[in-house]
C-alpha cells in the first residue's frame, strides 16, 4: 500500500513538472540554439530585452559565440547536419560555407507580402539584390535577410564608417587644420609632425603609419589603390562603371598600383613605417592604436572601434582619428598607366548597400522556422524596433517634444559591454533584420508621440551625435567649418547596380583565390620593405608571380558582376 | 620422405600448441591488454577508414552537402604533387623537425650531464624545476612572449645593438631565413627541462661502482663523463632517437601557426598547416587527406629505416 502511494506521489510530481509545457500550442516555450559567428559575451540571465522576447514570443536562446577561426568552425559544424544550431550567423563566411553547403532553409517559403508584410516592406526596395536565383533549380531564393543597410529615408552620413585613410586629430590641429586630399599631402604632413614631435609626452616614439596585414585584415594593405583611383570599396577589383560591360580587373597587379607602394616604400626608408607592422596581430594592432602613438593608417572605422573606445575612455580626444578621402595626385600616375578614359574623383562613401548574405539564417534542422520568422516580423513593428534600438522608454532614453533623446550617461551605457549584457539583446539584434535610417511616420509610445524625422538608431540621432559630442571634437569641427565628420569626404555616390563587389562569394575559385592572397601576404610586404634601388625589381617579380591568379580572379569577378547587373535590372 | 613429413609434423604442431597455450596461461595479462587493444583499434586503426576520402572529389560543396562525393582515383595526389607549396611544406616540416631534434637532444643531454655532476642538491632541484616549468605553458603564451622578445625594439635587439654586434635591429619575426632557427630556440627553451628527465633517470641507473673504478684508474671529471656517463645512457638515447625519427614528419603545428605571418609563410607552413588550410578552411577533404596519407607513409619509411640502422649498429631497437 505504501509503495503504491509513493508511486502515485511520484506520478503527481512528474505531472506537475509537465504542466507548464502544456500552455497554448503555438506559443509553447522553446529554446533555440543560436551560433553567432563572432566573439562575444553571453548575456546575463536577467537581461531585460531577452526577457521580453521570452514573454512575447516564448523563445529563449542558447547561444554559442565564436572562439577561434570562423571558417574552420563553420566547416566543422556543416559536416554534422544532425548537430546544426537552429539559428546561424555565419558572419562574413555565411555565403561561402553555409549557403554553399545547403544548411540554410530558403526563407521565401515563409516570407511573402501577405503573411509577413513588415519583412516584405523591409526588403522590397532592394529585393533584386537580396532575392537571387538558385543556379541549379532556377527558383527564387533568400537564405539570409541582410542585417544592415536597409535604412529608410535619405542615407545618413554623419561620419565615415567604412574605408579611409585615418589620421590623428592632433596632427591636423598641429598643422593648423589643413585640407588633406592627396597621398603626398598626407605623408608630408605625418613626416613634418614626426620631425617636430618625435615622441609623445611620455617619451614613447610616434609611429607614422601602420599597415595591418593579419589574415583577412590584409585589406588594410591591399585595398587603398582602388580608393586612390576614386572608387568606393569593391574589395580587390577595380570596376569601370562607365564602361559598357563593367570592365573588371584586379588592381594589385596593375601599373597604377605601383605609385602607392612606391610611396610606402619611400616612407619605409624614412622610418615612417616600421617593419614590425607586418608581423603584428590584430590584437597587437588594437593595443598599439589604443595607446595613441600611431599617427595614421588605412583601415575601416568599424575595424578599430575598440581602440577608439579605449582612447575616449582615457580622454585622449586629440589622439582619435579623422577619416580622410585621399586620391592620387594628377602627376602620381603616368597617363599611359591609367585605364582608358579614367578620371579620378574622390568617392570613399558609397550609396547605402544591403549587407547581403550577412545576418542570421535558419538551419535545415530547425523545428519551427515559422516562429523565428514571426519574431522577426514583429521585431520590425515600430514598438519592437524602438525597444531593440533604443531600449526601454524612461530607463534608457526619453521622449521630449516628439524627439528621442539620451543623457550622456545613457549614451555612454550603450557602449559599455557589461551594460549590454544586462540591457541589450546584442547578439540577436545584430543578426536580425532591423530598422535603420529615419523614422518616416509618427509613433505612439504610451501617451507620447515620437515624430517622424527621428532616427531609428541612437548612433544616428543628431541630438546624440552632435549634442553629446565632446568639446575637443566640437572645436575641431568648427575650426574646419564643418558640421560633421562626414564632411571630410565627398557625399555618397549612387550605388552601382552590382552593389559592392567584395560581397561576391569566391568559393568557386577558392584555390586560385587562396594563391592570390598568399602571394600578396608573402611578397607585398617585401616590396614595401625593399632596400633602396631594389623596389622596381621586387615589384616586377611580385606582378609576375601574381598575374596568373589575378587573371582567373578578374575573369570570375567580371562574370559574377555581369550576372548581378542582369539580376538587378530584372533580366 | 615419410621421415621428413613426420619431422615437419613433429616440428610444427608442438610449436603452434605452445604459442596458444602460452597465451592461454597468460590470460590475465591478455585481459589487461584488451582495453589498450581496443583503444588502438578505435583511435588509430578505425580512423584509417577516412583515408578513402583521399580518392574522392570534395570540390563541389552543394554535392558534398548532399553526401555525393564522386571517386576520382589519384587526382588529389596528382594535384598535390603539382603544387610547389606542398613541397615547400614538406621541406619546412623536415627542416624544422631536424633542427628541433638536434637542438632538443643535444641541449637535453648536455643539461642532464651538467645536472648529474652537480653535488649541491637544492641547486640541482631548483635548476631542474625552473627548466621544466615552461613545458607546461601554453604555446600561445610562449609565442606571445617570443613576439615581444624578438620584436624590432625588443630586448634581444636592444642587447645586440648595445653590444655593437649588429648595427640595425634584426627583423627576426619577418624574415623567412630566421624562422626555422627561432622555432628551434623557442622549442629548446620550452622543452629542455622536460627532455632531461628521462636522461637523468637513465643516469641514476648507472652503477656508482663504475665511477669509483674510473676514479681509481685516474679518470678526471671529463673522462668520467665521456667514458661512463655517456655510454651509460647510450641505449636510452638510441631508443629516443628512433622514436623521434618516427615523428620527424610532425614538426609541430601550434608554434608555426601562431608565430608565422604572411612574410614568413614560405618557411613556416608545415604539412599540418597545409592540411588545415585545405581541409578545414577550404573544406577540400580529399586534398587534405591525400597530404595526410603522404605524411604518414613517409613517417613509416623513416621509422623502419631508423630501426634498421639501429639494429645494424647492434643497439636496442623498437621492433
Amino acid at each position: 500500500m505504501r509503495k503504491l502511494l509513493s508511486v502515485l506521489l511520484m506520478l503527481c510530481l512528474l505531472g506537475s513538472l509537465l504542466v507548464p509545457f502544456a500552455v497554448a500550442e503555438d506559443q509553447e516555450p522553446i529554446t533555440l540554439t543560436y551560433f553567432y559567428g563572432a566573439p562575444g559575451d553571453q548575456p546575463y540571465p536577467d537581461n531585460k530585452i531577452y526577457k521580453k522576447i521570452e514573454e512575447e514570443f516564448g523563445i529563449t536562446f542558447e547561444m554559442e559565440f565564436l572562439a577561434g577561426d570562423l571558417d574552420e568552425k563553420l566547416g566543422m559544424m556543416c559536416q554534422d547536419p544532425d548537430d546544426l544550431p537552429d539559428l546561424f550567423d555565419g558572419g562574413n563566411s555565411a555565403d561561402k560555407i553555409l549557403i554553399s553547403s545547403g544548411v540554410l532553409i530558403n526563407l521565401l517559403d515563409y516570407v511573402n507580402p501577405e503573411d509577413t508584410p513588415n519583412i516584405w516592406a523591409h526588403i522590397e526596395p532592394q529585393k533584386n539584390r537580396i532575392i537571387t536565383k538558385d543556379e541549379d533549380t532556377g527558383e527564387d531564393v533568400m537564405y539570409i535577410i541582410p542585417n544592415y543597410g536597409l535604412g529608410e529615408g535619405d542615407q545618413i552620413v554623419n561620419s565615415v564608417n567604412g574605408p579611409a585613410f585615418f589620421i590623428q586629430k592632433q596632427v591636423l590641429a598641429w598643422a593648423g587644420y589643413p585640407q588633406i586630399k592627396t597621398l603626398d599631402e598626407y605623408f608630408d604632413l605625418i613626416e613634418a609632425f614626426i620631425a617636430e614631435n618625435p615622441t609623445n609626452e611620455d617619451g614613447t616614439p610616434y609611429i607614422g603609419f601602420d599597415i595591418l596585414t593579419e589574415d583577412w585584415r590584409r585589406f588594410c594593405m591591399i585595398n587603398p589603390v582602388q580608393h586612390l583611383m576614386g572608387r568606393p570599396n569593391d574589395g580587390e577589383v577595380l570596376v569601370d562603371i562607365n564602361s559598357e560591360d563593367y570592365a573588371t580587373t584586379t588592381f594589385i597587379n596593375q601599373p597604377y598600383a605601383k605609385p602607392y607602394y612606391k610611396k610606402l616604400n619611400e616612407e619605409f626608408q624614412k622610418g615612417i613605417i616600421s617593419p614590425d607592422t607586418f608581423v603584428m596581430t590584430y590584437d597587437q594592432y588594437i593595443a598599439q592604436l589604443s595607446t595613441g602613438i600611431v599617427l595614421g593608417m588605412f583601415d575601416q572605422t568599424w575595424d578599430f572601434g575598440d581602440a577608439t573606445n579605449a582612447l575616449l575612455t582615457d580622454k585622449k580626444y586629440a589622439n582619435t582619428y579623422v577619416a580622410l578621402g585621399l586620391i592620387y595626385d594628377e602627376d602620381d600616375v603616368p597617363a599611359e598607366d591609367m585605364p582608358e578614359g579614367w578620371t579620378i574623383e574622390e568617392h570613399y562613401v558609397n550609396g547605402s548597400l544591403p549587407n547581403l548574405d550577412r545576418g542570421a539564417g535558419i538551419s535545415v534542422s530547425c523545428k519551427c522556422p515559422e516562429r523565428i520568422i514571426a519574431m522577426w516580423e514583429r521585431m520590425l513593428d515600430p514598438d519592437w524596433a524602438l525597444l531593440l534600438n533604443w531600449g526601454v522608454e524612461g530607463e534608457d532614453y526619453s521622449i521630449e517634444d516628439g524627439r528621442l533623446i539620451m543623457t550622456t550617461e545613457q549614451n555612454a551605457n550603450t557602449q559599455d559591454i557589461e551594460w549590454q549584457r544586462h540591457n541589450k539583446a546584442q547578439a540577436i539584434w545584430n543578426s536580425s533584420p532591423k530598422r535603420q535610417g529615419y523614422i518616416m511616420e509618427d509613433i505612439q509610445v504610451g501617451d507620447q508621440v515620437v515624430t517622424a524625422g527621428n532616427c531609428w538608431e541612437p548612433g544616428s540621432q543628431p541630438e546624440i551625435v552632435f549634442g553629446l559630442m565632446n568639446d575637443y571634437d566640437k572645436e575641431f569641427l568648427s575650426a574646419y567649418g564643418y558640421s560633421k565628420f562626414g564632411d571630410f569626404v565627398n557625399p555618397p555616390i549612387e550605388l552601382a547596380p552590382y552593389g559592392e563587389a567584395w560581397q561576391i562569394d569566391k568559393s568557386p575559385i577558392e584555390k586560385d583565390y587562396n594563391d592570390f592572397l598568399n602571394i600578396q601576404d608573402t611578397q607585398l610586404p617585401q616590396v614595401i620593405m625593399a632596400p633602396e634601388g631594389e623596389f622596381d625589381a621586387k615589384w616586377d617579380a611580385f606582378v609576375e608571380a601574381i598575374n596568373p591568379s589575378c587573371e582567373v580572379y578578374s575573369n570570375f569577378m567580371h562574370e559574377e558582376i555581369l550576372k548581378l547587373v542582369a539580376a538587378y535590372y530584372g533580366e | 620422405m615419410t621421415n621428413s613429413v613426420q619431422g615437419q609434423n613433429r616440428h610444427y604442431s608442438p610449436k603452434k600448441k605452445s604459442t596458444f597455450s602460452k597465451l592461454l596461461s597468460q590470460w590475465q595479462l591478455m585481459l589487461m591488454s584488451v582495453p589498450i587493444f581496443l583503444y588502438v583499434l578505435l583511435f588509430n586503426y578505425f580512423p584509417m577508414w577516412g583515408w578513402v576520402n583521399a580518392f574522392k572529389d570534395y570540390g563541389n560543396r552543394k554535392l558534398v552537402a548532399k553526401g555525393i562525393t564522386p571517386w576520382i582515383g589519384l587526382n588529389n595526389f596528382k594535384w598535390l604533387f603539382s603544387r610547389p607549396d606542398f613541397f615547400q611544406a614538406i621541406r619546412n616540416t623536415l627542416a624544422m623537425s631536424v633542427i628541433n631534434l638536434v637542438f632538443g637532444t643535444v641541449s637535453a643531454v648536455l643539461l642532464a650531464v651538467l645536472l648529474n655532476e652537480v653535488r649541491q642538491k637544492t641547486f640541482k632541484k631548483t635548476v631542474q624545476t625552473v627548466t621544466y616549468l615552461p613545458h607546461f605553458l601554453s604555446m600561445v603564451i610562449v609565442v606571445a612572449m617570443a613576439q615581444n622578445i624578438f620584436a624590432s625594439n625588443g630586448p634581444v635587439n636592444d642587447l645586440l645593438v648595445a653590444l655593437h654586434i649588429v648595427k640595425e635591429p634584426v627583423f627576426w619575426l619577418g624574415e623567412g631565413k630566421h624562422f626555422w632557427w627561432l622555432v628551434g630556440i623557442i622549442n629548446v627553451w620550452k622543452e629542455v627541462g622536460w627532455g632531461t628527465i628521462i636522461y637523468i633517470s637513465a643516469m641514476t641507473s648507472i652503477d656508482p661502482a663504475l665511477y669509483e673504478a674510473a676514479s681509481i684508474d685516474g679518470a678526471g671529471r671529463f673522462q668520467r663523463i665521456l667514458h661512463v656517463t655517456l655510454p651509460g645512457i647510450k641505449s636510452t638515447f638510441v631508443i629516443l632517437l628512433i622514436m623521434n625519427i618516427g615523428h620527424l614528419m610532425e614538426a609541430g603545428f601550434e608554434i608555426q601557426y601562431l608565430l608565422g605571418n604572411g612574410l614568413t609563410a614560405a618557411y613556416s607552413r608545415t604539412i599540418d598547416i597545409f592540411v588545415l588550410e585545405y581541409g578545414t578552411q577550404m573544406m577540400d577533404f580529399g586534398v587534405a587527406t591525400a597530404a595526410g596519407i603522404f605524411k604518414s607513409v613517409v613517417a613509416i619509411i623513416l621509422l623502419v629505416g631508423a630501426n634498421f640502422i639501429a639494429k645494424r649498429l647492434g643497439e636496442e631497437t623498437l621492433v
